[in-house]
């Protein structure tokens, strides 16, 4: 696959709209790897991919990501060994890049899922994840619109529970 | 599956049914289908489909539902990958209904297109469900679930359990009559085979951790059958061969059969089989004709066979203890050719030429060195039962019988001829390489204290005489003699070589001393032109003469000079005469009709005796022998000489008591320098027997020095332990008895250098 022939692809999102990326670019995407590495490369040299789950500002938001990255250490395809630090930094520039309203923040991550861009998918937890640390449960519901179902009875058993965990 | 009915991007979130329909129509065309290329739409719709499916809220609620003990966050797919794995058993039961219907080369080629489709089509599908692989499976195989596989790794063990379980021993023997094929020297596809393997190897999944592949099911279904067919196949044909052709025959067929299985492996045979493989034809081909081979060996050194013994020793060198029997048949037989060559020369052992008995050692000895590397490989253990074969003939043959002495007394003989100044004398540079010849033996030679003894006396011999053919080749021989046999066995004969160097200088020295005192005072007249030899009583194998001596007036006046000239140089030092190895030269003035004086080299002693026919013209033996002071032993031999070449005659040419000896003033000779100072034979003869003689007593002194060297770095030692350190030590020299050694700890009990301890302990006395 080093000797690519077609260096430039299409992508479509679910809205029909098509996007030019440089092979390299699409490929972050895993999925999308393994589609030209299957169906070979004429099959996507003059039709675009269709991406069914992601709509265009999302897609667009993808790919500005993806040609940030391209130079990034290659991805294997598999591997899903836990290389990838366990900690919630995050460098500057993706915390910029993450910086967008939370819809689009949960829609990014949903396509990063499904295209299968881990480092992506990665960046995009960890920004959730620092939203929640250091708040209460109460300042978490109201940062991600979350109503309390539980009965009084069910939070005092839960908050006994994981009585260990508080930060004191 | 007509596109038409599932445009693209309308992807229905919907129940497993009609989620699996729509997967199940998509892998039944990558399965059976794939040549006609899978469509970009359809790749992503099915892709999409599973996506979806597993994170379709519904299922969630479903899912939680039914198992609620999960951990965390349930995740779907368990329903997806159970009807995939049933899809896959439903479509292998197909195939392995089908492949019934082949057989043989049919079969192969069956199983190996259906293995290359399915393989092809598996990747597929594990992309298409690369999802369900990234969480689901993930997840049961993060939690310890057996049985749960990556798609790809399910696809692989479905058709083992399927499909492989079912057809594996039909291929195998397809794959075996193949091979059959091959060797019975058919063109066969390899590549079938190779593909075969391939597929064998991949279905090896560890089961606890399928990403690590093993090599089990390809040891068991593949390995085992093939070898197990190899051993039959050489077992049935070497049979064969060997009752129809001659051994030599078969061990050029085994030896093509070994060749061919080594590169059948390199042509379809995975590379770690030879191992087995090499063991299976060594085994059948080999081991198992092992004795018919050995029992051929005896005809092949007799026939001289070098090409059929290197390949006999090839062979059985692959199969363990296989050239041991081969060993010690060779030793014997070297063993035999020795005492063979020795025995054709050794008719009359009296006569025996030194060189003669020599060569016929080397030339066996260089015949089986030759064997050993051309046929076996120059190999350490061959080259041990050469050397314990030689040992053995070297000492222990039909020369040898009279006295062991007899090969290092004959070896240092033959080295005395070629060291001694000669017509015919071997050239520098091929006397060096005889040299190599002699230490060659001389390695063998277990009486190595005989050998120094010998060399020793002929050495002393030729630097007296100073007949050495070259001081180069002399120390050559002594640095190989010291490289052999170490510092000390060496000792003596350097310092022999010192001591002639140092009695050069010191004649120069005395030189310049006489033309001194003939410079002021003109006393004396004329001096002798004399040179003089002082040796080291210790270092010399030397005596003093065995009879009185007044020697000449003449000599005797420049002999005192020397010894007044030496006591002032080294004060206390005793100087003995060895008049019996001096010599010099007389010049006849006398005789009539001689266009020129004859010079006669002479002995001192044949000197006295003719100096004293400077006074009168006839002398008596009684009259000889009393202004000689020499007796009957001395002086008869040096008179018969004088009279045998006629420069004395006597009546009837009586010699001895009672005869008069007259100058015979008409002798002739051819040349002018007349050599009279001839070894007499039973001189020779004699200092043979004593150098014999004195060994017994030297060996007695070498052990017993040996003993006290021992007994005073240990201080007590056992008896026996002492016996056997004391046998080690003295080996290098000669093979010492038990019983010698025995009795000379007796003498060192009696001498009291040791003391019997309790307990069979020996203790050493200061």
């Amino acid at each position: 696959m080093s000797d690519t022939k077609v260096s430039q692809i299409s992508l479509m999102s679910n809205d029909g709209t098509t996007i030019r990326v440089d092979r390299a670019v699409a490929e972050r995407s895993i999925l999308i790897k393994n589609l030209i590495d299957d169906l070979g490369e004429d099959s996507v040299a003059d039709q675009a991919i269709p991406i069914n789950n992601v709509n265009d500002p999302v897609l667009k938001k993808v790919i500005e990501w993806c040609e940030h990255h391209k130079n990034d250490a290659a991805v294997s395809t598999d591997d899903d060994n836990d290389n990838r630090k366990k900690t919630t930094d995050i460098d500057e520039w993706d915390q910029k890049f993450m910086q967008v309203d939370q819809e689009m923040l949960f829609e990014i991550i949903l396509a990063a899922n499904f295209m299968d861009i881990k480092a992506l998918l990665d960046v995009g937890c960890k920004t959730v994840a620092n939203m929640i640390k250091g708040k209460s449960p109460d300042e978490i519901r109201k940062t991600f619109n979350i109503t309390n179902d539980f009965t009084p009875e069910e939070e005092e058993q839960i908050r006994r529970e994981n009585e260990w965990a508080e930060d004191r | 599956m007509p596109p038409a009915a599932y445009p693209a991007g309308a992807i229905v979130r919907d129940d497993v049914d009609s989620t699996w329909k729509t997967l199940r129509d998509g892998i039944d065309s990558i399965m059976t289908n794939l040549q006609q290329g899978l469509d970009l739409q359809d790749y992503m719709r099915l892709y999409t489909t599973v996506h979806n499916f597993c994170t379709s809220q519904k299922a969630v609620q479903f899912g939680t539902n039914q198992l609620g003990g999960h951990r965390g966050a349930h995740l779907l797919g368990e329903d997806l990958y159970k009807l995939l794995t049933k899809y896959l058993t439903d479509h292998l039961k197909d195939l392995a209904a089908e492949s019934k219907t082949h057989k043989d080369e049919a079969l192969l080629s069956f199983y190996i297109k259906e293995w290359d489709r399915y393989t092809n089509a598996a990747k597929y599908v594990h992309h298409i469900f690369r999802y369900l692989n990234r969480h689901w499976v993930k997840r049961e195989m993060d939690e310890g679930k057996k049985n749960v596989y990556d798609v790809y790794t399910l696809h692989l063990v479905q058709w083992r359990e399927v499909l492989f379980n079912d057809v594996s021993v039909r291929v195998m023997d397809a794959v075996l009559k193949l091979v059959e094929k091959h060797r019975n020297g058919e063109t066969i596809e390899h590549s079938q085979i190779k593909l075969v393997v391939d597929s064998f190897i991949s279905l090896g999944l560890d089961e606890g951790d399928s990403t690590k592949p093993t090599m089990d099911v390809y040891r068991y279904h593949f390995e085992r059958p093939f070898i197990d067919a190899t051993k039959v196949f050489y077992q049935e044909e070497s049979k064969q061969f060997v009752a129809e052709n001659s051994v030599v025959e078969y061990m050029k067929k085994a030896e093509s059969r070994l060749a061919e299985e080594e590169e059948r492996v390199g042509l379809y045979l995975p590379g770690d089989i030879i191992i087995p493989l090499k063991k299976a034809c060594n085994e059948v081909l080999i081991q198992e004709h092992s004795n018919l081979l050995r029992d051929e060996f005896q005809g092949l050194l007799d026939g001289n066979k070098e090409d059929d013994m290197k390949r006999m020793y090839s062979l059985l060198s692959r199969i363990p203890q296989g050239l041991d029997p081969l060993r010690t048949k060779f030793e014997n037989h070297v063993r035999k050719a020795g005492l063979a060559a020795v025995a054709k020369v050794a008719s009359d052992a009296e006569k025996l030429e030194p060189k003669v008995y020599v060569d016929a050692l080397l030339e066996t000895h260089t015949q089986y060195r030759n064997l050993v590397k051309t046929a076996f490989n120059d190999e350490a253990e061959f080259t041990r039962s050469l050397d314990n074969a030689c040992r053995e003939f070297v000492n222990r043959n039909e020369v040898c019988k009279a006295g062991s002495n007899k090969s290092p007394e004959l070896l240092a003989k033959y080295t005395d001829i070629l060291l001694r100044k000669s017509s015919t004398g071997a050239e520098d540079n091929t006397l060096e390489e005889t040299l190599g010849q002699i230490m060659t033996v001389f390695k063998y030679i277990e009486d190595k204290d005989v050998f120094q003894k010998f060399y020793s006396r002929m050495l002393a011999r030729r630097l007296v005489h100073s007949n050495s053919s070259s001081d180069d080749a002399e120390t050559s021989m002594i640095s190989k003699l010291k490289e052999a046999c170490g510092f000390e066995y060496t000792t003596k004969l350097q310092r022999m070589f010192q001591d002639m160097q140092i009695s050069k200088d010191l004649n120069n020295g005395y030189k310049a001393h006489v033309a001194a005192l003939q410079g002021s005072a003109d006393e004396e007249g004329k001096g002798l032109d004399s040179t003089y030899s002082v040796l080291g009583t210790g270092f010399w194998p030397l005596t003093a003469p065995g009879t009185n001596f007044n020697p000449p007036q003449e000599v005797a006046k420049d002999c005192e000079r020397f010894v007044r000239f030496y006591k002032n140089k080294h004060d206390g030092r005793k100087l003995t005469w060895l008049w019996q190895l001096c010599k010099g030269e007389v010049k006849a003035n006398y005789v009539r009709n001689a266009r020129m004086a004859y010079s006669f080299q002479v002995s001192v002693y044949q000197m006295a005796i003719l100096l004293l026919f400077n006074e009168k013209d006839k002398n008596t033996y009684e009259e000889i022998a009393e202004t000689t002071q020499l007796n009957a032993e001395a002086l008869d031999p040096s008179l018969g000489i004088l009279l045998k070449a006629k420069v004395l005659t006597s009546a009837g040419n009586k010699n001895g008591a009672g005869a008069t000896y007259a100058l015979n003033y008409d002798f002739k000779n051819k040349k002018f320098r007349v050599n009279l100072n001839v070894g007499m034979k039973s001189e020779t003869k004699a200092e043979e027997a004593e150098t014999n003689k004195t060994i017994e007593e030297d060996r007695k002194l070498l052990l017993q020095s040996a003993i006290v060297r021992i007994m005073k770095a240990r201080k007590k030692m056992k008896h026996q332990q002492l016996v056997s350190e004391t046998i080690n030590q003295i080996r290098g020299r000669f093979v010492p008895k038990v019983a010698d050694i025995k009795k000379c700890i007796e003498i060192l009990l009696d001498k009291e250098y040791l003391e019997r301890l309790e307990d069979e302990e020996l203790g050493y006395l200061a």
